[in-house]
C-alpha cells in the first residue's frame, strides 16, 4: 500500500478561530477512510482544504507526490480529486445527463472525453453504476433527495478521480437507501478509487471503512482501524457513546 | 400549418424543424431586397443590428450568467475605431471592420480580467460604469473628435445599392453570430458557461477554469458587438459619443434577449425583431410616446413573460401536444 | 481657491449622499438595483417646480411634499408591481425598473416638454462671505437639509417599529417573516422611502441644476457611485460616499476642467468595484 494523499500540519484559520488545527494525516491508495467527529470539528473544512476551495493558513497537502495546497480549485480537480457537497449543489435546470457530462468534460480524463460520443459512453457507464440510468433525462428539479445525492456522486465520478471526497453523502437517506449507497461506494472503491468519507451514519462508517480518522475541535484525536477507534478512550468520550461501542464490540470481532 | 406539420410527423422530429424553419427565413431575407422598398430595408438592417447585439449579450449574460447591462461600450468602441481608421488613417472599410472587431475583443480581454471577478449586481454596475467612463474619455479626446463626433467617408452608389450593401453586410454578420453561438452552446465551452451560470463554485470543483471561459465569452460578445458598431458607423457616416454609447440602447438590447429568452439560440433574434419593429412603428407614428410604449412593454414583459418568448412558445407547443394526446384517447 | 473647491465639493456631496442613501437602502433591503432612481429625482424636482411656479411656494417648504409624493408613487409601484416579480431575481427587477424609468421620463416630456426650467427663489445668488470664500446660502441650506433628512432616517430606522422591521428584513428575510413581519408592506415602505429621498433630493436639486425630463440620468450614475463607495446597503457609508464623490468632482473639475466632471464619478465607481467592491468603509451592511 502506498500513500496517495497526505496532509502535513494542515491548519486553516478564520480570523482567530482555527477550524482545522495542525492535522497530520495520510491516505493509503485504495482505502476507504472515514472522517468523523462532532459537528463543528472541522471535517468539511478539511475537505475544503484538500479540494482547494479554501487556501491553507499553514501546512501542506501533497497528492501523488505533488504539493497541491498552492494550486487553484480547478487545477486540483483536474489532477484527480473529486468531491461532493454536504448540501448538494447540482446544476439546477440541467438534466441529470448534462450534469454528469460536465464532470466528464472537465475532470482528470477530459482530453479523452472531449467529444460528445466518448463522454457519452463514460456518462452512461457511471449512471448505470450509481443506479440512475433510468432517470437520466430528468431535470434535477424533479429528483428526490436520495437521487440528488447520487447525482452529486455520479458527477464527481465522471471526473474519473483517483481520490473521491464524500461529504455526508448518506445524510437524509432511509435505511434502504443507505444500504444501496454503501454498496455503490464499495463498488467504486473496488475499481481502484480511494475514498474519504465524512459521515455521521455509524453503520456506514463501521461497515465499509478500512480506517477512520476522528477530529474534534479542529484537531485530530485518532486515526486507525474501526476496531482501534471503537476502543479508543478519547474517541469514546468525544463522540461514540458507550452503548454503541458495546454493540460494535459484539459485531466487529 | 401546424396541423400539416403534425400530420406529416415533422413536429415530432425536433431537429428538422430547427433546420427547415431557419433555412426558410434565410432564403426569405436573402431575396427580400429584390422586392421591398428602401425604408423597410433600412428598418430590417436596424433589426439585424439589434439582433447581433442582443445575441452577443446573450452569450455573456444569458449563457454565462454575467449581466452585462453596459455591453454597448463595445458597440461604441467598434464605431469609433472604424471611424478613426477610415478618417485618420484612410484604411479601407473591410480592414477597418476587422480591426474594430479585434480591438473590441482586446478591450474585453483586458477589462474582463479584473471586472469579471465581480459577481451579479457588482458586475452589472461595473459594465455601466465602464460605458460611461469610456464615453467620457471619448468625449474629451481630440483624436475622436470630442463631443462633436466624427464623420466617415461616404459609401459610393445609388440609394438602392447603399441600402442593399448594408442590409447584406449586417445580415451576414448576424448569420455568423448565430452560427458561432450555436457551435459555442453545443461545445464543451458551452457546457462550462452553463455550469458557471448555475453555480460557479461547484463548476470550479468540477475542474472548470471559470476565468478563462468567462473572459472568452465576453471576448466573443465584444467582437460581434464591435462589428455591429463598425457597420453602424459606416452606414450613418457620422457618429457621436452620446449616440453610440447610449445606455438606453444598451438596456434595450438587454431587454431583447430577456424578452426572447435568455440562454436560447433564437430568443434574442426573435426579441430583436419584435421590439425593434414595434419601436420603429411607434417612433414613426407616435414619436412623443416612444419611451412610454417601450417602458410599458418592458413592464408587461417582465410581469407576464419573465422566461421570454421562446419559453412561452415551448409551453404553447407542449399544450398543443398534450391536447392532441387527449383527443386521441377519446 | 483650493478651499473654495473643497467647500463646494462638500456642500454638493451632502446632497449626493441623500441620493446614495435612497439607492443603497433599496438595494440593502430588497436587493433591487433601481434604475428609475434618477427619474424619481427628476419628478421630485418637477413637483417643486410646479408648486413654486404656480403657487409661489418656497422650494424648501415643498421638499417634504416632493418626498411624500415620491414616497406614495414608490410605495404603490412596489406593492402592486415589483413585489410580484422580486422572486424572479436581479435581471428582471433591473429591467423592470428601467421600464418605469422610461415611462416616467416620457410622462414628464408629455406634461412639461423638454425645455430647461429652473427654480430661482429670490434669495438665490446671495451667499455667506468669509474672506475670499463664498458659500452660497442656497447650497448651505441644501446641505443642512440633506443632513437633517439623513438624521431623520437614522432615527426612523433605529427607533421605530417599522424601521427596525426594515433592518431585520435586510439582515434576514426569512427570519423576519417567521417573527411576523409583513414582508410585502416592508418592501413597499422601503422602496417608498428610497423614492421619497430621491424626490426630496430632486426638490433640492431644482434650485441648483436645470430641470429637464432627462436630468435624472447622470444622477443615477452618481447614486450608483455613492452607494458602492459607501458599501451597498450601508447608510452611514453612503454619507461618506456622497462627500467623497462631491469632493472628487469638485477637485477633478478644478484640475481637469468641467468636461471630465461627469466622468469622474464613473471612473471612481469602476476603480472601487474592481479593487474594493465592499466600498471604502468595508462593511457591507446596514445602519
Amino acid at each position: 500500500m502506498s500513500v496517495i494523499l497526505e496532509g502535513k500540519q494542515v491548519t486553516k484559520a478564520f480570523g482567530g478561530v482555527k477550524a482545522v488545527n495542525n492535522v497530520d494525516f495520510d491516505l493509503q491508495k485504495g482505502e476507504i477512510l472515514g472522517l468523523i467527529g462532532p459537528n463543528g470539528a472541522g471535517k468539511t473544512t478539511l475537505l475544503n482544504c484538500i479540494s482547494g476551495t479554501f487556501p491553507l493558513t499553514t501546512g501542506e497537502i501533497i497528492f501523488n507526490g505533488k504539493k497541491t495546497s498552492d494550486l487553484k480549485t480547478f487545477e486540483i480537480a483536474r489532477l484527480g480529486i473529486g468531491r461532493t457537497f454536504q448540501v448538494v449543489r447540482p446544476f439546477e435546470g440541467m438534466t441529470i445527463r448534462e450534469n454528469v457530462t460536465i464532470g466528464a468534460y472537465f475532470g482528470k480524463t477530459r482530453a479523452l472525453n472531449s467529444n460528445p460520443k466518448q463522454a457519452s459512453e463514460l456518462v452512461d457507464r457511471i449512471l448505470e453504476k450509481v443506479k440512475l440510468a433510468d432517470q437520466k433525462n430528468k431535470l434535477t428539479t424533479e429528483l428526490t433527495i436520495a437521487y440528488r445525492k447520487r447525482l452529486e456522486l455520479a458527477r464527481a465520478l465522471a471526473m474519473e478521480p483517483e481520490v473521491l471526497l464524500l461529504d455526508e453523502v448518506m445524510a437524509g437517506l432511509n435505511a434502504k437507501e443507505i444500504e444501496t449507497t454503501m454498496e455503490i461506494v464499495q463498488d467504486i472503491n473496488k475499481e481502484g478509487i480511494t475514498v474519504v468519507m465524512i459521515e455521521h451514519v455509524m453503520k456506514a462508517i463501521m461497515g465499509i471503512c478500512h480506517r477512520i480518522m476522528v477530529l474534534r475541535w479542529g484537531e485530530k484525536i485518532a486515526l486507525g482501524t474501526p476496531e482501534e477507534i471503537v476502543n479508543n478512550e478519547l474517541v469514546i468520550q468525544a463522540y461514540l457513546g458507550e452503548r454503541y461501542t458495546a454493540y460494535q464490540k459484539g459485531r466487529v470481532s | 400549418m401546424i396541423n400539416v406539420l403534425k400530420e406529416t410527423k415533422l413536429m415530432d422530429r425536433k431537429w428538422s424543424i430547427s433546420i427547415v424553419l431557419p433555412f426558410i427565413f434565410l432564403l426569405t431575407f436573402v431575396l427580400l431586397p429584390l422586392t421591398i422598398q428602401g425604408y423597410w430595408l433600412r428598418v430590417l438592417t436596424s433589426v439585424f443590428m439589434y439582433a447581433i447585439m442582443a445575441q452577443s449579450v446573450n452569450i455573456i449574460a444569458g449563457y454565462s450568467g454575467y449581466p452585462a447591462l453596459g455591453n454597448i461600450v463595445f458597440f461604441g468602441t467598434g464605431a469609433y475605431v472604424t471611424a478613426m481608421a477610415m478618417t485618420h488613417w484612410h484604411f479601407p472599410f473591410f480592414l477597418a471592420l476587422l480591426i474594430a472587431g479585434l480591438a473590441c475583443a482586446f478591450y474585453a480581454f483586458i477589462i474582463g480580467l479584473p471586472v469579471l471577478r465581480l459577481r451579479g449586481r457588482y458586475f452589472l454596475m461595473a459594465t455601466i460604469a465602464l460605458t460611461e467612463a469610456t464615453r467620457q474619455v471619448v468625449t474629451n479626446l481630440e483624436i475622436t473628435g470630442g463631443g462633436k463626433g466624427l464623420t466617415l467617408p461616404v459609401f459610393q452608389g445609388t440609394p438602392q445599392v447603399i441600402y442593399s450593401f448594408f442590409y447584406y453586410l449586417m445580415f451576414g454578420i448576424l448569420v455568423a453570430c448565430i452560427i458561432t453561438t450555436f457551435l459555442l452552446a453545443r461545445s464543451r465551452v458551452g457546457y462550462a458557461l452553463k455550469a458557471i451560470r448555475y453555480d460557479e463554485d461547484a463548476a470550479s470543483v468540477m475542474g472548470i477554469n471559470a476565468v478563462i471561459y468567462k473572459v472568452l465569452a465576453w471576448v466573443i460578445s465584444a467582437f460581434f458587438t464591435g462589428l455591429a458598431g463598425s457597420v453602424f458607423a459606416y452606414w450613418m457616416t457620422f457618429i457621436e459619443p452620446v449616440v453610440v454609447y447610449e445606455i438606453v440602447t444598451s438596456v434595450k438590447m438587454y431587454l431583447m434577449f430577456v424578452f426572447g429568452g435568455a440562454g436560447t439560440l433564437w430568443g434574442p433574434i426573435l426579441g430583436a425583431f419584435f421590439i425593434e419593429i414595434i419601436s420603429e412603428l411607434v417612433w414613426s407614428n407616435f414619436m412623443e410616446l416612444h419611451y412610454l410604449v417601450l417602458g410599458t412593454i418592458i413592464i408587461l414583459v417582465v410581469l407576464f413573460m419573465p422566461k421570454g418568448l421562446m419559453d412561452l412558445l415551448k409551453r404553447i407547443v407542449e399544450k398543443l401536444k398534450f391536447k392532441k394526446l387527449q383527443n386521441r384517447r377519446w | 481657491m483650493l478651499i473654495q473647491h473643497i467647500i463646494n465639493g462638500l456642500l454638493l456631496g451632502g446632497v449626493y449622499a441623500t441620493i446614495g442613501i435612497g439607492f443603497s437602502l433599496v438595494y440593502g433591503v430588497m436587493s433591487i438595483i433601481n434604475l428609475a432612481h434618477g427619474s424619481l429625482i427628476m419628478l421630485g424636482a418637477y413637483v417643486t417646480y410646479v408648486l413654486f411656479q404656480q403657487f409661489g411656494i418656497d422650494p424648501f417648504v415643498t421638499v417634504p411634499v416632493s418626498f411624500m409624493a415620491m414616497f406614495a408613487l414608490g410605495f404603490f409601484i412596489q406593492k402592486y408591481i415589483t413585489n410580484c416579480i422580486i422572486k424572479w431575481g436581479l435581471f428582471m427587477t433591473v429591467v423592470l425598473t428601467f421600464g418605469f424609468d422610461l415611462v416616467f421620463i416620457n410622462t414628464a416630456m408629455l406634461i412639461w416638454n423638454s425645455n430647461f426650467r429652473g427654480v430661482v427663489p429670490s434669495y438665490s445668488g446671495a451667499g455667506l462671505e468669509l474672506g475670499i470664500i463664498v458659500i452660497p446660502y442656497i447650497r448651505l441650506a441644501i446641505f443642512i437639509v440633506s443632513i437633517a433628512l439623513t438624521w431623520l432616517l437614522y432615527q426612523f430606522l433605529n427607533h421605530t417599529r417599522t424601521g427596525q422591521a426594515i433592518r431585520a428584513t435586510a439582515l434576514n428575510r426569512e427570519a423576519s417573516q417567521l417573527v411576523g413581519v409583513d414582508i410585502n408592506i416592508i418592501f413597499a415602505v422601503t422602496f417608498g422611502i428610497g423614492a421619497g429621498f430621491a424626490g426630496a433630493a430632486g426638490g433640492l436639486f431644482s434650485m441648483i441644476f436645470p430641470i429637464t425630463p432627462f436630468m435624472g440620468v447622470p444622477f443615477l450614475g452618481k447614486a450608483f457611485a455613492v452607494a458602492v463607495l459607501g458599501g451597498l446597503g450601508n447608510i452611514n457609508g453612503a454619507i461618506v460616499g456622497g462627500l467623497v464623490l462631491g469632493l472628487a468632482e469638485a477637485l477633478g473639475a478644478a484640475a481637469f476642467g468641467t468636461g471630465f466632471q461627469q466622468g469622474i464619478g464613473f471612473m471612481i465607481l469602476l476603480l472601487v468595484l474592481v479593487f474594493r467592491p465592499k466600498g471604502i468603509i468595508g462593511k457591507q451592511f446596514f445602519g
